[in-house]
Parts: C-alpha cells; structure tokens; sequence
C-alpha cells in the first residue's frame, strides 16, 4: 500500500496526515525553499527541517550546471534547516576516487554524493544508504509530490541498483544526448539537399543514421559555412563509449543479452557480452564510417571539445547533450540551432541518458544521513529544479514531471526562451521515454567495461584494428573484467 | 638524540612502503574501511603476464629515453650559449627558466589549448604551413610527439640551470691555459669543459629521469592516454588501475616495479658517477 501510495504522484498518506494536522506543514512539503521560512516557525514540519540546524554537510558532486545553480542558491535551504552545506564540485574521475577513499577512510566526511549511476552507485552501492527508510520516517520530510513526480526512467536508472526497491539516489540531473543541427544551414541548402540526396534530409525522427552520414558528407562538399559536416566525441575517453553506444542501439546491438534491464535497474551478474555479434560488428563499421566523413578533430574531442567546435561553427550538426544546449544559445549560433532526437537505425532510435542521482553516505552516522536527507529532498524538489532551471549561471534541466507542467516552462519551450534548455524539450521528452532512451550498462565492473570498450574504439579508429575485431576485444575484454 | 626523528622518518616513509609491499599481495576491498584478502602471488603473476601493462612499460620507455634524450641535448646547448653571453645573460636565464615554474597541470592546459584544431594558435599556424594538416592530439605519432615536447618545454631549463651552474664553477685558470695553448672552442668544450662538468651532467640526467618515470599531468590533462592508448605511460595506467578501477592492490604491485626501475636507473647513474671518482 505504501509502495503503491509513493508511486502514485500525488501526496502519501502521512504527508496528507501532515498537512489535516497542521497546515503549515503542507506548505513547507509543497513550497519547500519558498515558504521554507514560514514554514519551519513552530509547525512540527518545521521542526523536521530544523533537527539539525548548526550542522554542516559536504556534498560533493561533478562540476556541472544544476550544482553550479544550487551552488549560488543555498540561502533557502540555510533559512529552511539553519544546515550550512559545503559543495566541492570536481571532474568526474576526481570524483570518483574521493568517494572511493572517503567510504573506506572509517572516518567519512562527505555526507551528500554525486551517485553517477555507473562509476559510483554501481561499485559502491553497499555504502549508499536506502533513501525508502528516511522517505517513509515519519519524524522525516518526505519527498514533495512523491517518488512518482520523478520521470519513471531516471527513477530506474539514477535510483536503482541490482534491486526493484532499494532507493540509493533520487535522480537530480538529466543530460540526453540528442541532434543538434545548424537550422540556419538547413533551410538554407534544404531544397538542394533534397534533390542531390533524393530525401527530405531535415531532422526529424524518420531520418536514419545511414541518411545522417550522407547528409554530413553533403555539407563536407557543398557548404562553405562550415568546415565539415558533423563532428564526433571520440576521445580514447567516457564520451567515446556514450557516441557510439547510440549507434550500437540504433542497430540492435547491446553490451548485454538483457541490456534494457541491465541498463534500467542494473545487475551483479550480467553474464557475457554480446559485442561480437553481427549486429554490433555492424554499428562499429557505420561508427568507423561515420569518422572518416567527420572532421578530423574528432578523435582528439571530447565532449567539450565537440561543443566548443560546433558552438565555433566549424560544425553542420553534432549528436550532443542536450544540456549544452544554453551555451549553443549563448553563443554566435543562438537562435540557428533546432534540436531533434537522434537518428534511427534498422532497430530504432536511441538517445544516451547520462543522468546522475543525489545519494547518502551510508558509512555515516545516523544523524547525518538523516541530516543529508534533508539537503535531497530540498535540492531535488520542484522548486529548486525550477529555481535551477532560471539560474543565471546556468542550472540543468529538471528530472520532475511537474515541472514540465509549469506555464512558464511551458513557454519557454518556444523562442525567445529565458531557458534555454527547454528549448529541446520536445526531443529530450520523446528521448526518455522507455523505448528510446539509451542506458549503459549499470554494472558493478562498469568502469572497467568502459575502459575496454573506449580503448578498443579508438584503437579501431585509428586504424589499428578492424571493426570486427575490435568489437571482438571488446567483449573478451568485458568477459575478463566480469569474470565470466 | 636522533631517535625522535628517525622514528617520524619511519612513521612517514617506511610504514606506507611495507603497507604497500603488503597490499600487493592482497586484494583490497574499500567500503566500510578498507580490507584485505590474502592473494600470494596473484598481482605479480598478473603484472608480468598483461599484455595492457606490458604496452604501457613499451610506451613509457620511448617517452623516456626521447624526452630525457632531448632535454639533456637541448639543456647542455642552451647552458653552453648562455655561458658564453655577455650582454643580457640574467634577463636570458630569467625568461629561460618560466616554465620550470609553471605546474605541470597547467603546462598539459596551456599545451592543449595551443594544439586543439579549434582555437589552438599552434594547430592555426601549422595547419595554414602545410606542416601538419590533420589533429594533432587525434592521432598517434602526433600525440606522443606533443606530449614529449610539451614535457621539454617544461623541463629543459631545469637541466640549463643545473649545467650553467656547472659551467660557472669551472676553474678559470685551467680554461685560460687551454686558449694558450690554442685550443679552438669545439677542442676545449670535448677537452676541458666535457670532463669538468660531466659529474653536474649525470646528476642532472638522473634528477629528470627519475621525474620522467613518474610523468603524469601532462597526459592526464591531454590525452588521457589515447588514442589508441598511444599516450599510455605506465603512470596513467597505475591510476587508471587504482582510481577508476579500485583495484589497489595490482596498483601496488605497478606502483613498486616502478620504483624498482627508478632504482635501477638511479643506481646506473651513480656507477658513473662512482667510475669518474665524482661520487664515493
């Protein structure tokens, strides 16, 4: 009943409790950091948010948008729990061996964790607490608009591991990676396009990846605006494994045989990979293809890099996060950008998440988990996501439904937009829905995996091996770091 | 006396060497404090038989003999030519020696912005000579080729200051007695000045080459060692192997044959250096 009432989106038993007992309790569950004030004077909800008042919590996380914009915006929850929150944002990597030293030091000291699916809920999943025991702790606030606000993929997959009901993060930030097209240049050269290709090349979700490459090879020779045609993001790296992993998905190829489960919820077992099937071999030789109509630089960029690139306009269109899309914006090419789901291959179309959830320390004591607690629930609520969403140092897009139902966010979803990135709305939200959207495997060895699976990449870009065996590495590579 | 301070010495240095030494035959666990599991010979059998770790002793080797080789080339010539200035020396020495004062991290920055295809000044200039057309850090040669330089850069002036001061400590009356004699430059530099500063040489070729062995930052920062693991130094692997992949203690055992092998090299050196009666 419980479980039912929290995926329900509407408000749980004990908040509803909550709010017939004492109205100001509802308002500090629905209005968190903006009636936070008002509401933790002398109502029992505000007496949840101020049990630790004095304390301070070190929240570590990647160095990215949405903890910028919570970076710049902490007043509220200082007014809310009288809790100071020190932020320590890092490059992804750094990140992942503080934790790693910081879970086995006896002694941790970081309370709130940047819990990236893949290199640090997977691995550390047994020090990540259970977020459903403060979730349902009566002398605890619980999720505003419940677990079910959240968008049901990223619950998945930012939430989960190994286990349908254990909660080891609330999902916090969403980049998609998606199409990014030079709009200018397609309605300047569509007609032409049209013709020399024999398809209506403009994005949309019918056009394939086999069209994508065509399409890229005709700017490489017929438009002066740019340099070339598309770019990748193929750095022996991270961002290589992410750009290609759309490809191997659009053909039907996975890492796993139970891939989308693998992805989803994640798995201690996930048996042998599946990278030398025809399938799979057959995205590494489109991916290989691709690279050598892409401009040159693509094997030096990473995902930065190949932002930097096209916002540069050396660029027709680039598969890119969506998240970027503020800064493409912000630049000389704001207002000439469409955004479109990626390209569909003989299988379907498939967008990589790299998303990230919020987690707790679960080597702390208690009163600092529950203390942690309170920074999620605040730093993952509607208001804060819409506060993020209208940063002035540019906040992420936000991993609640209702806020998409805002009006304001609404508008912002057609130009002039004051969000930027809602601009992509429209393809991100068809990108997440459960048959497009692209999840790695969640695996306890993933970054092993990913290491293999990006250095047999690059080295079959750079020529050193064919597709076929580089994919074949691959998954000898995967099975070894398995154990299988 | 002493003992207070050779206690700390031991609490500081000697403890994390045998806690290491211990770890390599251990797998060790992280979460909820760190735990080990007995495993003998598991991580040594595994180091000498990788084929991953192997490749990256193979890459580490060239980028140590060619950087070592040319900052020592390069050092010996630039202390020799500024020995020789007259006007202007310390200005020269001064802007000489800025790079060995920037942190390596900010060198591997520096590096990449110059050589990135987008906004790089380097990669502008070389695309628009027809001397190199495509992406620098995007292929192989190219990458380890720019890592090295960006690597002698750095440390040239470290090896110019260490033989300038060489050169300044030369006795002057046994110089003068060669001119006398009519010893031409090139005569007195392999006659006079090759012998008297070769002890100031080999120190400072074992100074770099036990820093070549620990290079780090530049390739992190660059290339992240690709492509195609091109750029993979040893060091890059050992904390890849440690960081990434949590496992420590195979991160032991590459970490201590690295310093089996600058022992070795430091040991190479101080022979010489022995032979030539420069070091007892």
């Amino acid at each position: 009943m419980i479980e039912k009432m929290r995926f329900s989106g509407r408000l749980t038993r004990r908040d509803f409790l909550r709010m017939s007992g004492a109205g100001l309790a509802g308002a500090s569950l629905l209005g968190l950091a903006g009636c936070g004030e008002e509401a933790s004077q002398g109502s029992s909800s505000g007496g949840m948010w101020k049990q630790y008042k004095g304390m301070t919590l070190n929240f570590i996380s990647e160095n990215t948008a949405p903890t910028s914009a919570i970076a710049a915006n902490l007043k509220p929850f200082k007014d809310l729990t009288g809790i100071d929150v020190k932020i320590s944002q890092l490059e992804l990597g750094s990140l992942v061996q503080k934790v790693s030293l910081d879970v086995s030091s006896g002694d941790p000291t970081i309370h709130v964790i940047y819990a990236d699916p893949y290199q640090v809920m997977a691995p550390f999943a047994a020090a990540l607490a259970d977020l459903n025991d403060f979730n349902e702790d009566d002398s605890l606030p619980s999720v505003p608009k419940g677990l079910g606000d959240f968008i049901p993929t990223q619950l998945a997959a930012a939430g989960r591991f190994a286990d349908e009901e254990a909660l080891y993060a609330l999902p916090y930030d969403a980049p998609t990676m998606i199409w990014m097209y030079r709009k200018d240049l397609f309605d300047k050269y569509g007609d032409q396009m049209s013709q020399d290709l024999g398809f209506d090349p403009t994005p949309s979700e019918s056009i394939t990846w086999a069209q994508y490459y065509e399409i890229g090879k005709w700017f490489n020779d017929n438009a002066d605006e740019v340099e070339y045609g598309t770019g990748q993001q193929a750095k022996q790296y991270d961002s290589l494994m992410c750009d290609f992993s759309n490809v191997l998905w659009a053909y039907g190829g996975d890492y796993f045989e139970t891939g989308v489960q693998v992805g989803k919820i994640g798995t201690e077992d996930p048996g042998p990979a599946m990278l030398d099937q025809p399938k799979a071999i057959e995205a590494a030789e489109f991916y290989m293809k691709l690279n050598e109509i892409s401009h040159p630089g693509s094997t030096s960029w990473d995902w930065t890099a190949l932002d930097e690139a096209f916002r540069a306009g050396e660029l027709a269109m680039v598969p890119n996060w969506h998240e970027f899309a503020a800064g493409v914006e912000a630049s000389k090419l704001g207002g000439k950008v469409g955004y479109e789901r990626l390209p569909t291959g003989p299988a379907r179309s498939a967008s990589m998440w790299g998303g990230t959830g919020l987690g707790v320390n679960g080597e702390l004591s208690e009163d600092e988990q529950r203390a942690a607690w309170l920074f999620l629930v605040w730093a993952t609520s509607p208001e804060t996501q819409l506060s993020g969403l209208k940063s002035e140092v540019g906040g992420g897009t936000p991993t609640r439904q209702s806020v998409y139902e805002e009006p304001e966010v609404q508008k912002a979803q057609q130009r002039p937009s004051d969000m930027p990135n809602i601009l992509t709305y429209e393809a991100v939200s068809k990108a997440w829905e459960p048959e497009n959207i692209g999840l790695r495997p969640k695996i306890e060895e993933w970054n092993k995996c990913d290491t293999v699976i990006f250095t047999e990449l690059s080295k079959m870009l750079a020529g050193d091996k064919s597709p076929e065996q580089a994919m074949k590495d691959a998954k000898e590579g995967f099975d070894r770091a398995n154990g299988v | 006396m002493l003992l207070p301070a050779l206690l700390l010495l031991a609490a500081i240095s000697l403890f994390p060497f045998f806690y290491i030494i211990y770890m390599s035959f251990n797998e060790v666990a992280l979460i909820g404090g760190v735990d080990f599991e007995w495993v003998g010979l598991e991580n040594w059998t595994l180091l000498v038989t990788d084929p991953d770790v192997r490749s990256s002793w193979i890459v580490s080797g060239i980028y140590f003999v060619t950087t070592v080789g040319l900052e020592m080339v390069l050092g010996i010539a630039v202390a020799l030519l500024l020995h020789e200035t007259i006007w202007g020396k310390n200005l020269a020495l001064s802007v000489m020696l800025m790079p060995m004062f920037v942190a390596p991290v900010i060198v591997g920055l520096l590096g990449r912005f110059l050589v990135d295809s987008t906004y790089g000044l380097y990669a502008w200039f070389l695309d628009r000579t027809g001397l190199i057309t495509w992406e620098i850090l995007g292929s192989k040669g190219s990458a380890l080729a720019a890592v090295i330089l960006m690597d002698v850069w750095e440390w040239t002036p470290l090896i110019v200051l260490i033989v300038l001061a060489g050169l300044s400590s030369m006795p002057q009356p046994v110089l003068e007695a060669a001119k006398v004699d009519g010893a031409n430059y090139l005569q007195r530099l392999r006659h006079v000045v090759g012998p008297l500063i070769s002890g100031v040489v080999i120190v400072a070729l074992l100074v770099r080459s036990m820093d070549a062995i620990r290079y780090y930052d530049i390739i992190a920062i660059t290339t992240n060692g690709g492509p195609a693991d091109a750029t993979k130094v040893i060091p890059i692997r050992l904390y890849e192997t440690a960081f990434r992949f949590q496992e420590l203690g195979y991160a032991a055992a590459i970490g201590l044959s690295m310093l089996a092998f600058s022992i070795l090299v430091a040991n190479l050196f101080v022979r010489i250096l022995k032979q030539q009666g420069l070091a007892r």
